[in-house]
């Protein structure tokens, strides 16, 4: 029978109690440690001591579990800085219609708070707490990545982690340890006293294994469950492929976003091994499944759309189909199918890019159209008739070949498809030097420049302090030799992320990252000028 | 003794009668209130048009034919009854609305209008709102008719007259993918 999306039942509530119970006996051990080591108490047979002990504990525990479990939604609103959407801002406006939709699907019996994280991560998150208070966040660095489409796969994702009450026990699990160890994190962060520092860390570190046990009774299995549920309310599988695809590729929040709240995100903020890992320990210890697979698992489901796609013009055959051939189908820039097209016809497309992804007839998995080798004869045909010769490079996001350019008076390699630069070591410092302040940057860079800034200093903070790396997992190919470039800062001071190849002594450029980087240099923005700012 | 037992029962077959009777009252009110919130959303598209269709006359002065077929759209879906010829109203609604869009994207001027966005978000989030109350109404009806049909419900609907409601038709196009254009651009 199918389920409605307010009749799904709450079946695993019963971990809630037994978080309860891990925090009891965890408060219970603190004491008995406690006891025999500084009151010689012989635990063996103290009935005494343990009862009162027991009631401590119990009291403590009941004190903690309410205190981090029924008011989380505000804290974790709080810790994060996240505000209600801006009904003026275009963007906002959308999130908050997508959120009513979704009020629609309750049957309008849940009412759902809707924030955003002023942070340039990629993340959204989910909350719910015992008060009954339930809240979806988005950063507005994934908000303007975002197509509609792409927002409404996010938010029914999310959503669906509410509806189903699986977001209350994750929340009650990371509310528990996760507040409190955030809360000393950001503490030691933002102090500059060593003496504080230490210990709060040590407790955070240690609040947060315990935190992790918790991880345990979080299954891997609930965000395949709002993957399907998202596409079942958006009937979109591509939109949240692609979404996923760009959240692999971009900062997930990592130092920002609390420690304690990783398992409330779409995807774990810190991008780890484990996560991408498949088998029984990571299954048992991660809480969020492999990107690879769960982008897997919404292609094959575009490809079952695109097939019923298929079937419906094979059933109505225009008069451009009668001719033999190939036929695609391409997702125009609003998200949506169209097609079938001929190659010809496909060439004619004027949006469709390297990145556009292409389904080549029924029951094809969709792919990038780079990919294609038919396809892509389009995208060189458009290199040949309008640019200079290409070099040899190619371009590591689009693959199409780089074109030879003149920036600064010296040359790069741009990509005319996905504004991207490749300059070789050398030349870099050339164009630094000729960076005058006679052509200053645009507004929209210096703003881009300063915000990139400050997002970057947390996470290079975080970084210097947890020993880990929060570099992306798919790491892109070098344009020359093809082996996977390392991504870091370009400095310790001009913290713009770039991709390098040491041994062919290149460095890739996303969109906007040359100009930002000499805008940095011109306008001496340091990562202290601007946390001071 | 006996006598003791047999009112038992009796008592317990009242109170058996009471639940199914009460469980299904539910599900029939919960098929007509999702229903009222497709009516709502319904509503809210029919009010918007007009504001669309005044908002682009004067640009598409070449394209009255397309704007009419929308106006009459609407005017039928406004008159429509009951589940079965509302949804044949409002795909045909539907469908002259995609047309329209289809139209406007060769018109720069409107695409970059402001009013025109804000009214074309406001639509895209109005059908999306009609797409899942739909769902959550045919998901109700579906609840609703199973509830009716398994035994030993059925004795008890066909003893009090439980009438089966019907499913909301999804439009053709949207029933493979949402927002799908099969034609060919240009064509």
């Amino acid at each position: 029978m199918p389920l409605t999306f307010i009749d799904i039942e709450r079946q695993k509530n019963w971990r809630i109690a037994l978080f309860f119970v891990v925090l009891l006996l965890v408060y219970l051990a603190a004491l008995a440690v406690f006891g025999a080591a500084f009151l010689g108490v012989p635990l063996g047979m103290a009935t005494r001591f343990w009862v009162f002990a027991g009631a401590a504990a119990l009291l403590v525990a009941g004190i903690h579990f309410w205190f981090s479990a029924y008011d989380t939604v505000n804290t974790v609103l709080h810790s994060l800085d996240a505000r209600p959407p801006d009904p003026e801002d275009e963007i906002h406006r959308t999130l908050l219609n997508i959120i009513e939709e979704v009020h629609v699907v309750t049957g309008a019996k849940r009412t759902i708070q809707c924030a955003v994280i002023p942070s340039l991560s990629l993340n959204a998150l989910a909350a719910e707490d015992l008060k009954g208070n339930s809240l979806i966040a988005i950063t507005e660095g994934l908000l303007s990545r975002l197509t509609r489409p792409q927002i409404e796969a996010v938010v029914c994702h999310e959503a669906h982690h509410i509806l189903s009450g699986d977001c209350l026990e994750t929340t009650v699990a990371a509310s528990i340890f996760g507040s409190l160890s955030s809360a000393l994190e950001k503490l030691r962060y933002s102090s500059r006293n060593r003496m504080f520092s230490l210990p709060a860390f040590f407790l955070a570190w240690l609040l947060l294994q315990l935190g992790y046990l918790l991880n345990l009774f979080i299954s891997r299995e609930r965000e395949y469950r709002a993957d399907a549920a998202s596409v079942r309310m958006t009937r979109n599988p591509l939109a949240l492929a692609e979404t996923l695809h760009l959240l692999s590729r971009g900062w997930r929040g990592a130092g920002f976003i609390g420690s304690g709240f990783e398992m409330l995100c779409i995807v774990n903020p810190r991008a780890t091994a484990l996560d991408e890992a498949e088998g029984f320990l990571p299954n048992l210890l991660s809480t969020h499944p492999p990107l690879r697979r769960r982008m897997d698992i919404l292609l094959g489901m575009a490809r079952v759309s695109v097939a019923e796609l298929d079937r419906k013009a094979a059933l109505k055959p225009s008069a451009g189909q009668q001719d033999a051939g190939k036929r695609y189908f391409a997702m125009s820039p609003r998200q949506q199918w169209e097609g079938p097209f001929a190659l010809q016809e496909m060439a004619a497309l004027p949006w469709l890019s390297p990145l556009s992804w292409i389904a080549p007839g029924e029951g094809r998995t969709p792919d990038r159209a780079w990919n294609d080798p038919l396809i892509n004869t389009i995208f060189l045909h458009r290199l040949n008739g309008s640019e200079p010769a290409p070099n040899g490079y190619i371009c590591p996001t689009c693959n199409q070949p780089l074109v030879t350019a003149t920036y600064e008076g010296t040359r790069i390699y741009p990509c005319s498809f996905c504004a991207g630069t490749l300059v070789e070591n050398a030349r870099i410092p050339r164009i630094i030097a000729r960076t005058c302040s006679e052509r200053p940057c645009t507004e929209r860079v210096h703003a881009l420049a300063r915000a990139v800034l400050r997002e970057n200093q947390s996470r290079r903070i975080y970084q210097m302090s947890s020993g880990k790396s929060v570099a992306t997992l798919p790491r892109l190919p070098c344009p020359k030799c093809k082996n996977p470039m390392f991504r870091g800062f370009y400095s310790q001071v001009h913290l713009i992320e770039v991709d390098r190849c040491s041994y062919c002594g290149l460095t890739w450029f996303d969109k906007d990252e040359l100009t930002m980087l000499q805008c940095m240099i011109e306008n001496r923005l340091a990562p202290e000028s601007v946390g001071a700012a | 003794m006996v006598g003791w037992i047999l009112l038992g029962i009796l008592v317990l077959c009242i109170l058996w009668l009471i639940t199914i009777y009460n469980g299904l009252v539910t599900k029939r009110n919960d098929v007509q209130g999702s229903w009222k919130q497709i009516d709502v959303q319904l509503n809210r598209r029919h009010d918007l048009i007009p504001n669309l269709v005044s908002t682009v006359k004067g640009a598409l002065e070449f394209e009255q034919d397309t704007l009419e077929k929308v106006i009459s759209a609407r005017a039928k879906a406004v008159g429509a009854t009951g589940p079965r010829s509302k949804a044949e109203a409002e795909n045909m609604l539907t469908q002259a609305l995609g047309k329209l869009f289809a139209v406007m994207e060769n018109y720069p001027d409107l695409k970059s209008n402001q009013n025109v966005m804000q009214l074309q978000e406001e639509l895209t989030s109005t059908e999306n709102r009609i797409a899942f109350a739909r769902q959550l109404y045919n998901d109700l009806v579906a609840n609703y008719r199973t509830a009716l049909q398994v035994f030993p419900n059925n004795i008890v609907s066909s003893l009090f007259n439980f009438g089966t409601e019907e499913y909301f038709e999804a439009p053709e196009a949207t029933r493979a993918t949402p927002a799908v254009s099969l034609s060919l651009k240009g064509k």
